[in-house]
């Protein structure tokens, strides 16, 4: 090492005299030792120059120390606001089958593909896991008819987790759309909503994927797509998934007018746009 | 000079101990920031903070510096393992704070002889130790304990930064070492081992207030 | 109970399921040799042209300061994820309950102060998929040991290549936290939390070896945006 380079030559002594143990440097060689000799006899006598390097040690007032950069002078460590109120997503990272239990003997609840009838990835919101014989699985909401389908499928066909904090309801007595975020309201529009014989389904439900930049202005210029399904229109090319999207008839907003879909004001849906991530639930009351 | 792994069998966590942590209390995030705050504060002596980060000259590091800054952690690290070593016999500690203190002296201990061998004929003779109840009472142990452990790693994050890059990689391996053992005693204590997210330095001035006591010659 | 030292922190020591590992690399559509190959070719590993990741070989070369500062923003982002995912999640319970809420605030400042820090230079975050290591306590636990002991090393590794005193100071003082966390960590999982008189660095090109074959960093964005055109029920 560096400082053996650096060892103390016999007879050079920092000396310091030590006063009720706090120690004050001084240098030199003549007068430290002159100094030592009047006022510590005793260690003269011992002929212990050993211990006043300790002294010295212990006199030492210290190199100041740099100054912490101020981003990390952190006076407030803030908790998780609300850390399980949060949804979690991932996305189907291959086609699996979801199940009754968290077990494959279990029966078949039915398929959950690794992508959506969009062509985008596939995913889903999860609320429960369970470990069974050392592997995971996760109990999840199903894009399947009845409507809140649910099932468990193995940890390992998913991808990793994103939380989300929103919360879409969706009341189709009073045809309003309000979302949440941390339980606070951030937004709220009018909407349309399933006429009678095309109901939009009710219950839980998640956004899935979000289609932009297409040139059918039915939609509008943004459309969600969700994991919930009419109930009547099962034949519909793409199994008759309920989105949520703008529309070319905004005069008919309020209303009970669609084939299931939500339906919002162009304007309203570029703003929910701005604020509704993907995973977040909708819950159509 | 490479450390030997010591091998120690850890003594299981009493029932009181696991149930001090189940205590609603302790998981209330109210009390978890009270004690964040509350815990680095008590310890360094509530002096550390704006004083101590205040705009000052940065010493060049040298050789020189080096050597001066690695006498004072022998002190540090002697007064440590004089003080385990004097618990062991007189404390009467039982269960895992038997293990700690055994564990943690004959670490500090190699941190002693790790600094003797790097000073050489520098390193001189340790001084004399007075530690009091510190050593016959096994609560006042752990509370001396943590002191020495909290100061002592005050002292080498406040210090470590003007040590030259080889020294300071040497320094980094004993550093991190003693931040578990403060770790160890806080968790001892039903403290929260680590109160608050980046760590505080110690001055060295500060720093004599707590270790003077202790030091008889 | 035993006492287990943790020496090498070789993440195959996790009760990560293998088989997901091979999963995950089929489904990114390269193999695990390919991956690697594509990672120190592009010097960073990126995502759409933004740094999210340092590449084995890019850390192995980086000295300066900006990059230093990043590669433990990496850090910081691995493990604020992991902590926060398991908070969220919910799984554990007591003492390895507020070890995860304590420690997770901790690295979440740490995130938000190196953020602060580089400013425009700061890496993206990256998604992670932790591989239900967060599921469970037991998984969780050993996962977060390595975590912190691999914090630690790579804090250590750094410091001496750090040119700005502040900089250094503010490793420093993290480093020290990083093994507090260490300890608490080690402690609830019945290990011994200061296992060896001395702690040993490790350079960045090991750190990211480590870390990359956990395969907790995920590097392709799920496909959730398109511009198909809807076949809602209208």
């Amino acid at each position: 090492m560096r400082h053996r380079r650096h060892r103390r030559e016999a007879g050079v002594v920092r000396g310091a005299v030590a006063l009720d143990k706090l120690a004050v440097l001084v240098t030199g060689f003549a007068v430290t030792f002159a100094a030592v000799a009047l006022l510590s006899p005793r260690l003269l006598a011992s002929g212990s120059v050993v211990r006043h390097q300790l002294a010295a040690a212990t006199s030492f007032s210290g190199t100041p120390p740099a100054q912490l950069p101020s981003a990390l002078d952190i006076q407030r460590v803030v908790p998780l606001s609300d850390p399980t109120g949060a949804t979690r997503w991932a996305p189907v990272l291959r086609a699996t089958t979801a199940r009754s239990r968290p077990t494959v003997r279990s029966a078949t609840v039915g398929p959950l593909p690794a992508r959506t009838p969009d062509g985008t990835t596939n995913i889903v919101v999860a609320d429960g896991e369970a470990t069974a014989r050392g592997t995971q699985w996760v109990h999840v909401r199903l894009a399947l008819l009845p409507n809140d389908t649910q099932g468990w499928v193995p940890r390992n066909a998913l991808g990793g987790w994103s939380f989300v904090e929103t919360r879409l309801v969706i009341s189709r007595a009073r045809l309003t759309a309000t979302l949440f975020r941390a339980g606070h309201v951030i937004f709220r529009a009018p909407v349309g909503v399933g006429a009678r014989g095309t109901p939009t389904p009710a219950g839980t439900f998640y956004v899935r994927d979000r289609l932009t930049g297409f040139t059918n202005p039915m939609y509008g210029p943004l459309a969600f797509g969700t994991n919930a399904r009419s109930p009547t229109l099962t034949d519909w090319p793409g199994g008759g998934v309920v989105g949520i999207h703008g529309t070319d008839q905004p005069n008919l907003i309020p209303g009970r007018i669609s084939h299931g879909c939500v339906r919002l004001t162009n304007t309203s849906i570029v703003r929910l746009g701005k604020l509704m991530p993907i995973g977040t639930p909708v819950v159509i009351q | 000079m490479r450390s030997r792994d010591l091998g120690n069998s850890f003594v299981p966590l009493t029932d009181a101990a696991q149930e001090r942590h189940n205590l609603p209390g302790w998981l209330s995030r109210a009390s978890l920031l009270k004690r964040a705050m509350a815990g680095c504060g008590a310890l360094a002596g509530g002096a550390v903070g704006a004083t101590q980060l205040a705009a000052s000259p940065v010493a060049r590091r040298s050789a020189a510096t080096d050597h001066a800054i690695l006498r004072y952690a022998l002190v540090i690290e002697r007064l440590q393992a004089a003080f385990y070593a004097q618990a062991l016999r007189t404390a009467h500690l039982t269960g895992e704070t038997h293990q700690f203190a055994k564990v943690v002296g004959q670490e500090e201990q190699a941190h002693v002889k790790f600094l003797e061998a790097a000073l050489g004929s520098a390193a001189g003779k340790s001084p004399g130790f007075r530690f009091g109840d510190a050593v016959t009472d096994p609560a006042k142990f752990l509370t001396a304990a943590i002191s020495l452990e909290e100061t002592g790693l005050g002292v080498y994050n406040g210090q470590a930064v003007n040590l030259t890059p080889e020294t300071l990689a040497d320094a980094a391996r004993i550093v991190s070492v003693e931040a578990r053992h403060a770790a160890w005693a806080r968790a001892l204590a039903g403290e929260l081992p680590a109160p608050v997210p980046v760590d505080r330095p110690v001055s060295v001035s500060r720093a004599k207030q707590t270790f003077g006591r202790f030091i008889s010659a | 109970m035993l006492s287990r030292d943790i020496q090498a922190l070789a993440f195959a020591d996790f009760d990560i399921d293998g088989a997901v590992r091979d999963t995950c690399a089929s489904m990114q559509g390269h193999t695990r040799s390919t991956f690697l190959r594509r990672t120190v070719a592009a010097g960073v590993t990126a995502l759409g042209g933004v740094a999210v990741w340092p590449s084995a070989a890019s850390a192995a070369e980086a000295r300066s300061d900006v990059a230093i500062l990043n590669f433990a923003l990496a850090l910081e982002y691995l493990q604020a994820s992991f902590y926060t995912e398991a908070e969220r999640i919910g799984a554990l319970h007591g003492a390895l309950k507020q070890q995860a809420d304590v420690v997770g605030a901790h690295e979440r400042a740490h995130v938000k102060a190196f953020r602060e820090l580089l400013g425009s230079k700061a890496i993206k975050e990256p998604r992670f998929n932790f591989h239900g290591v967060t599921e469970s306590p037991d998984t969780f636990r050993s996962t977060a040991v390595a975590f912190e002991d691999l914090a630690v090393a790579a804090y250590k590794g750094q410091a001496p290549l750090i040119k700005s005193r502040s900089y250094l100071a503010g490793a420093i003082a993290i480093h020290s936290v990083e093994a507090r966390h260490a300890a608490w960590i080690r402690r609830l999982a019945g290990f011994l939390p200061a296992p060896k008189a001395f702690d040993e660095p490790l350079d960045a090109h090991r750190v990211v070896e480590i870390v990359n074959s956990t395969h907790f960093v995920t590097l392709r964005d799920p496909q959730t945006s398109s511009r198909t055109r809807p076949r809602f029920t209208g």
